[in-house]
């Protein structure tokens, strides 16, 4: 039972990271049409910059996390403006967009990897939390607590901003359609270059808890997270954050219960096999509502 | 580069030139799919143990290899054809991706992380060239077949293409497993070359490479995944003396100029006849099928009907 429990929490902080990266690539999924398979770059650099600043600088390492958040969130600006708004000005369809992301992932991701070399890292120990916290016999680590708490708040924050905002109101109008948008007075441009920031700056963030959790920065960090993300967000329903963020812990859940009781090395097996299946079974997702466009 | 550097650099772009006539053969029909990689690796492996402990002849390697990507083209298409574009495409990333779980785990088969020595019979010009010839003159017989006309039709528009009584899914059905049948096959060529093959043959890069070479080469017609594949395979060699690790920034950079300021690629068949026909008086009729320009408004999008 201690076991199950400990168990259930450390799937429940893993989740938590899988759930935050999942929020911000749904939002460009859904928001912007776009598949952007860079998204894990961004994760990756905001942990790669937050590292280098704590490492390099000796920047606190709570600084350094708001600094890395921002660049992961230039980042996914300068993605946008560069690759995706050409697209968009062309009206390039669904296609364009996914190979033009492709060319930032390998960009980014070969800079990654030149920036941070082969071997990975960690933040130094005496500037990061590492005290764990011990309630009724579970341990806690301080990364875990911070994970989850970060998803609370993001989530909750990201839903209300889309739902209770005019800044939401633009962006669900922009994304049905940028052309009648910019008729009733939204800055379609201006509205997509915010989201592009919310999602890379929250895939930054994400990226510097999962390095956090692990102990761990290396260039690899974005790859891990892209596919529990990407399976999230198919998984809890194309659009809704909601449903990326709680499908994400359940997978976090789902891979820490598998490694304990099925098999380690079947752990990715079985959350991309959960992904087939329900692509096949219930393409829209379990939350997701069916979709009516314009024909 | 060495001479044998080349021989091998140009071998390899002959297997991503059939990697990348598999992509298109599904591209064609409007499915971006990466499985071909997937339907690779399994021919590949099931090769590696049929040639290891069964002795199994090249030719017959071949056949097995088209027989079963095929067969594998045609399930996948059975599950998946019915997803609107950007979950098809994840989907098919996915398989690759289990793919390689798969592998490792499947040690006794594979050879787990360590992977399992291939015997090289097929490791030869002969195989390679025959092979893409063979798979470049049923890709242009197809292409102004009744087949190949109503592709275009379906990538163009699929719901225009069912008001001309073409059913799109059947469509993409046989595009899937041409599709299946050349990803066999170029697995089996892959492996033949390498002599050895492991969980990272047939993962991920391999399948953006090649879509690369896809876009680059023009995914309009037959000879455009081939000249993508060939130039990108020799792109980042000729670079990595003077870029270093930084080659493969510049497939990045690439990739995303082509699609941006060169959405047909290399091989444009229709700016081609529109400089012709600049220079030289227009020989008129006779205008072969060529795909929809990707400046229109993509059919895909208004396809995403409610299904």
């Amino acid at each position: 039972m201690q076991l199950l429990m400990q168990q259930l929490l450390n799937g429940i902080a893993l989740g938590s990271i899988y759930a935050l990266f999942a929020v911000g690539f749904s939002l460009i999924l859904a928001k912007m049409g776009i598949l952007n398979v860079a998204h894990g770059t961004f994760a990756t650099w905001g942990a790669l910059s937050s590292y280098w600043l704590v490492f390099e600088h000796g920047i606190s390492f709570w600084l350094a996390l708001v600094l890395g958040v921002v660049f992961a969130g230039a980042l996914g600006v300068a993605a946008d403006l560069i690759a995706f708004e050409p697209l968009r000005k062309r009206n390039a369809g669904t296609f364009a967009p996914i190979i033009a992301s492709i060319g930032i992932w390998i960009v980014l991701l070969t800079l990654a990897e030149a920036f941070s070399g082969p071997t990975a890292t960690s933040y130094p120990t005496e500037s990061v939390p590492t005290e764990p916290i011990r309630v009724a016999g579970l341990l806690l680590l301080p990364a875990q607590v911070i994970s989850v708490i970060a998803l609370v708040v993001i989530v909750t924050a990201v839903h209300l901003l889309l739902t209770r905002s005019r800044f939401g109101a633009a962006v669900r109008a922009v994304s049905v359609d940028p052309r009648s948008a910019t008729i009733v007075g939204v800055n379609a441009r201006r509205t997509l270059i915010a989201v592009a920031f919310l999602a890379a700056a929250i895939a930054g963030l994400a990226g510097i808890l999962a390095a956090l959790s692990d102990n761990n920065v290396s260039f690899g960090i974005g790859e891990a997270l892209l596919l529990k993300g990407f399976a999230a967000v198919v998984v809890g329903g194309y659009g809704d954050i909601r449903g990326a963020a709680l499908l994400g812990v359940a997978i976090g859940v789902l891979e820490v219960m598998s490694a304990q009781y099925i098999s380690s090395g079947f752990r990715d097996a079985i959350t991309f096999g959960v992904l087939l299946v329900v692509l096949v079974f219930r393409p829209q997702g379990i939350f997701g509502e069916r979709q009516l466009v314009r024909a | 580069m060495s001479t044998t550097a080349w021989m091998i650099t140009l071998q390899f772009a002959g297997v991503n030139a059939l990697f990348a006539l598999a992509i298109y053969a599904s591209l064609w029909t409007g499915v971006l799919s990466l499985a071909p990689v997937f339907f690779g690796a399994v021919s590949a492996f099931t090769f590696g143990y049929a040639a290891g402990t069964l002795g199994l002849s090249p030719f017959l390697g071949l056949l097995l290899g088209a027989a079963l990507g095929a067969g594998l083209g045609a399930l996948t298409a059975g599950l998946l054809i019915r997803l609107d574009s950007h979950y098809l495409a994840m989907a098919t990333i996915a398989m690759v991706l289990i793919g390689r779980v798969l592998i490792l785990n499947l040690t006794e088969y594979t050879g787990g992380a360590t992977g399992t020595l291939v015997p090289g019979d097929l490791g030869t010009w002969a195989w390679l060239i025959g092979t893409l010839v063979v798979a470049a003159y049923v890709m242009a017989r197809l292409a102004g077949s009744r087949f190949g006309l109503a592709a275009d039709a379906v990538r163009e528009d699929p719901a225009v293409a069912e008001t001309l009584a073409i059913s799109p899914r059947r469509i993409q059905f046989v595009g899937m497993i041409i599709s299946g049948a050349l990803g066999g096959v170029a697995g089996i060529l892959q492996s033949s070359f390498l002599q050895y093959i492991g969980p990272d043959t047939f993962y991920t890069h391999l399948g953006f490479v090649t879509l690369a070479a896809v876009v680059l080469g023009g995914a309009f017609h037959w000879l455009g995944p081939i000249v993508g594949a060939v130039v990108f395979t020799i792109l980042p060699e000729l670079l990595r003396e003077p870029m270093g690790e930084y080659d493969r920034v510049v497939t990045g950079v690439l990739l995303v100029l082509i699609i941006i300021y060169m959405p047909r690629g290399l091989v444009d068949v229709r700016r081609l006849r529109l400089v012709r026909s600049r220079w030289w008086r227009p020989k008129g009729g006779g205008a072969e099928p060529d795909g929809p320009d990707p400046r229109d408004p993509q059919p895909t999008v208004r396809a995403e009907v409610a299904s």
